[in-house]
């Protein structure tokens, strides 16, 4: 595997190792959940930040934004023109991107403003979008605007799905990331599916992996970790129809966490706003 | 085959025994279903039951389990300790005996046996148990409806007594520790065969009969009911999970937090999943819903005959259920059945 | 379940060899890393007992042959392992890199070189790419060997027509090597290799050296030839038609990218080469090895079991394999 600098005390010092890799964590329009998932693993918190040097991250140290790094690690949503010329930049400097959470990943609850963004400010502010605010556009993925290397998928991200991102993206990995849908999970926790008691479910529909947590706590799945490049929409809304629930309840529901999805023809990039 | 008969108020005596050295699951009905749970008493299990959700399949190739652990930064595999706790399934079907049967042939008997399966296959004692069938079972048409071997003892309801057959000497040693068993009579064996007319004719005739279903399929490869079929397919690998034939899976590394150690898994897999064809290069062999659902029914209706003679599907009707997209094998059948009325006009 | 009746099919009825180290009555299962067990086990022995674990291998030497593609020389570290390793043309051996992963690759060199193997990798994905920045001195794990090879004892005695295309040089080397080795056991032996240009052949220098041969009908080909290039140029599929063959006689083995089979077998075909003596190696993403996880699976067929060599008549009766 692998042998990085920091590894080096593990290992003989004959073995070559590579430089340490440069870690910046940035946070754009978010709750900051995800990165707190990270900080709250205290145990194994050490562990995980022992492999990189972490040369900028404003929820852990005070140390400004380097001009060098390798990795950046990405939450929240893009919905200024700043925020989106931060990506750009972080994309042309970093050889990895690493995107964490909903937010960045399919545009999460920021999202949900997408559709109709245009008329919604004038609704929010009389006299216009403060300054302060910087120049708000309909929010979007990371990914709509950059190319991301690795996803850590859900909202928030689970602290263990962060650990073996971050692996793959040190170490390597030929795992396939999975494409298939989340009721074959839900089985496997031999959780009874909430189709059966007629209740809407988005998991026929969402990127399976994530263990299937929230039916198997009673909770329906609200598509958090985005939908699969293969979900088959058509036939889901079909299968809703046919356990006696409104598809019309199916696509509302899908506004949580994928609105800006292409698949979905909805969430209209929008214009810049002033 | 030897057998005795015992009274259904012996039953909790003997689970009890059983409970003694052995860790005893049995289907037991929860919120979420009838399923197979490890039981604390004999009070807690439901006999009579016609399908759970999930097949105890689990107990021999579970979702996910630890192959071995690793050294990463040193390359090199890490002592490793692999438990198999001794179980007794109590209160398994004929179709779930059957599927281990099947299972056995790829896992066990075989040119490489897989060593954490037959581990767990040989700490495992089967009590079946007979049933009547639901409206989704269809397990007689591939005789999957009669466990003939794969059991160390079967019970057979035949009215407030078990007729008992008796495979293994460890669980007739229990038995006969815990309980009287006794020769049957001869009304005893005449409410036996009762029994079996009884179940016999309480399947549903609604599904259909069907020879050559294999050769069938080879004469249908192309037909465009394969695309109405898969092409409703969610991708959502629920079929695999609650069967009790399906095996496929995958061998992924899992490292720990601190980028040293890791561990070799295996994790349940399925054709049904749309990466699962995919090769190094990025070409995928059944990239749609039509190509992946015909080959998942190809292997439990057709291919698995070719190779090992007897079909990989035993008919349990748990994929009927579990499907959102009414997929299963009842629909294929159909589809035949529907080929030789045209063929007739 | 013990000790209760076994079914008659399967295996013979003797109890599962490979449980011989898992101690039934507490039911445990020691996995140890050196092989160190309290009785002694071969090779054999040690690599059935539990076929999902890899001996390690260390890389002994590694050669570029391209600006993508390196061979690598394998030796087993555990002398019971490196004597009992024994593989058929054809085969493949599974290479583990921890935490990274395990993937198949088909084995490069002859069985007749014994004490170590040789891999030919090319950098394609993430896996690959680890295994390229690796040194000498480095270690894998390494199972296998798996597959059905290519059928050495129904050819000897018999002319071999060898077609390989691009990175399908990797499997086919171990076969022409063997040949080779043995070449008085075969009777006219035929080689046409086709890549698309001069700086992506390999083995050129072996190949070079084997034009000259008279015990060897050497085609080398490129589609795009360069100004150094005097070699032949055009598609494999060229030679065929006006090759001296006794087609009842002749064996073809063919290996490359996929879209390349459909036209080499019509070639042979034409030349009247019986349907069950042409060979090919087809690939599917194997992963287990031993026809168990489903990934190779071509119809009813596992590629690492069944295959990956199948003949043209068995492929044919495989749906979806060509």
């Amino acid at each position: 595997m692998r042998s990085y600098e920091c590894n080096r005390a593990a290992n003989s010092s004959e073995v070559e190792c590579l430089p340490t890799p440069r870690v910046v964590v940035i946070g754009l329009a978010s709750c900051f959940g995800c990165q707190l998932q990270i900080t709250n693993m205290e145990q194994h918190l050490m562990d995980v930040v022992g492999q990189f040097e972490l040369v900028y991250w404003q929820l852990a140290s005070s140390e400004p934004m380097p001009q060098e790094y390798d990795v950046a690690v990405i939450e929240g949503a893009v919905t200024t023109l700043e925020s989106m010329e931060t990506v750009r930049q972080l994309r042309q400097k970093a050889k990895t991107i690493i995107t964490i959470g909903a937010c960045a990943n399919t545009a999460g609850i920021p999202g949900i403003a997408a559709a109709g963004f245009n008329g919604h400010s004038s609704e929010v502010y009389s006299q216009g979008v403060p300054n302060a605010c910087g120049q708000v556009i309909a929010p979007r993925s990371v990914g709509s605007v950059i190319q991301v290397d690795y996803q850590v998928p859900c909202c928030p991200i689970d602290f263990y799905d962060f650990s073996a991102v971050l692996s793959r993206a040190l170490y390597g990995s030929n795992r396939t990331v999975p494409n298939r849908t989340m009721c074959g999970d839900c089985k496997r926790n031999e959780t009874q599916c909430f189709f059966e008691k007629g209740e809407l479910c988005l998991g026929l529909v969402t990127k399976g992996g994530c263990g299937a947590r929230c039916p198997k706590l009673g909770r329906p799945c609200f598509g958090c970790a985005g939908l699969s490049k293969d979900a088959n929409l058509d036939a889901a809304r079909d299968s809703v129809a046919r356990y006696g629930i409104e598809v019309a309840e199916f696509e509302s529901r899908l506004q949580l966490f994928n609105q800006t999805n292409e698949a979905l023809c909805e969430g209209a990039k929008g214009e810049y706003h002033a | 085959m030897l057998y005795r008969v015992i009274d259904a108020s012996e039953i909790p005596l003997l689970v009890n025994a059983f409970m003694e050295s052995y860790e005893v699951v049995a289907p037991v009905e929860t919120d979420q279903g009838v399923n197979f749970e490890v039981i604390d008493s004999p009070d807690e299990m439901k006999l009579d039951y016609i399908s759970t959700v999930v097949s105890p399949k689990k107990y021999f190739l579970p979702p996910k389990e630890e192959l071995f652990r690793f050294d990463a930064q040193a390359n090199e595999v890490l002592p490793t300790c692999v438990e198999f706790p001794k179980r007794v399934i109590f209160g398994m079907h004929s179709c779930d005996i059957n599927a281990m049967n099947r299972l056995d042939l790829v896992f066990k008997d075989c040119e490489r046996p897989d060593p954490y399966y037959v581990g767990r296959r040989e700490a495992t004692l089967i009590v079946g148990v007979s049933c009547m069938p639901g409206e989704n079972c269809f397990c007689r048409l591939w005789g999957a409806d009669e466990a003939r071997y794969g059991y160390d003892l079967f019970l057979t309801d035949i009215g407030g007594k078990y007729l008992v057959s008796m495979s293994s000497v460890e669980a007739a040693n229990i038995l006969e520790r815990s309980c009287n068993p006794r020769v049957a009579t001869d009304e005893e064996r005449q409410a036996f065969r009762n029994q079996t007319r009884r179940r016999q004719q309480s399947f549903n005739a609604d599904i259909p009969e069907i020879q050559e279903v294999a050769l069938l399929m080879d004469a249908f490869h192309k037909d465009p009911f394969w695309e109405e079929l898969g092409g409703r397919c969610l991708g959502c690998t629920a079929c695999s999970a609650v069967c009790p034939s399906c095996f496929c899976f995958d061998i992924v590394d899992e490292m720990d937090p601190d980028g040293r150690c890791g561990s070799r898994v295996r994790l349940q897999d399925s054709c049904c999943s749309p990466d699962f064809a995919v090769v190094a290069g990025g070409h995928n062999f059944r990239p749609d819903g039509r190509t992946r659902v015909r080959h998942r029914m190809y292997h439990k209706l057709n291919g698995f005959l070719m190779t090992h003679d007897r079909m990989l599907c035993v008919g349990c009707g748990r994929c009927v259920t579990a499907c959102k997209a009414d997929i299963n094998p009842i629909r294929v059948l159909e589809f035949f059945e529907r080929k030789g009325l045209d063929n007739d006009e | 379940m013990m000790n209760s009746l076994r079914a008659p099919f399967g295996n013979d009825g003797h109890v599962c060899e490979c449980a011989q180290h898992i101690n039934s009555i507490s039911g445990r299962m020691e996995i140890d890393p050196l092989g160190n067990y309290s009785y002694p086990l071969s090779g054999q022995e040690l690599m059935a007992m539990n076929p999902y674990r890899p001996w390690s291998a260390r890389i002994t030497s590694i050669t570029e042959l391209t600006e993508t593609e390196k061979l690598f020389e394998f030796r087993f570290i555990d002398e019971r392992i490196r004597n009992a390793f024994r593989h058929k043309p054809g085969q493949f051996v599974e290479v583990s890199i921890f935490g990274v992963g395990e993937a198949p690759i088909s084995i490069s060199s002859s069985p007749t070189k014994e004490g170590f193997f040789e891999l030919c990798v090319r950098r394609a994905g993430a896996f690959t790419q680890v295994l390229h920045e690796m040194q000498c001195g480095d270690i894998v794990g390494i199972r296998g060997p798996f597959g059905r090879g290519f059928p050495l004892d129904l050819m000897r005695g018999h002319d071999v027509l060898c077609v390989a295309g691009g990175l399908g040089i990797a499997p086919l080397r171990s076969l022409i090597n063997n040949i080779h080795d043995e070449r008085s056991s075969f009777k006219k032996v035929t080689i046409i290799y086709g890549s698309r240009t001069p700086s992506e052949v390999m083995f050129r220098d072996q190949f070079e050296m084997w034009r000259h041969r008279k015990d060897f009908d050497l085609y080398l080909t490129v589609d795009h030839p360069d100004d150094g290039w005097d070699g032949h140029v055009g598609l494999v599929t060229a030679p065929i038609p006006t090759l001296e063959l006794n087609p009842n006689d002749t064996f073809g083995a063919i290996c490359g990218p996929p879209v390349m089979y459909k036209f080499v077998v019509e070639e042979m075909r034409k030349r009247n080469i019986s349907y069950d003596h042409i060979y090919m190696s087809f690939e599917r993403h194997m992963k287990c090895g031993m026809g168990k996880c489903g990934h190779c699976q071509i119809g009813h067929q596992y590629c690492c079991v069944d295959g990956p060599v199948f003949n043209y008549w068995e492929a044919k009766n495989i749906q979806g394999s060509m």
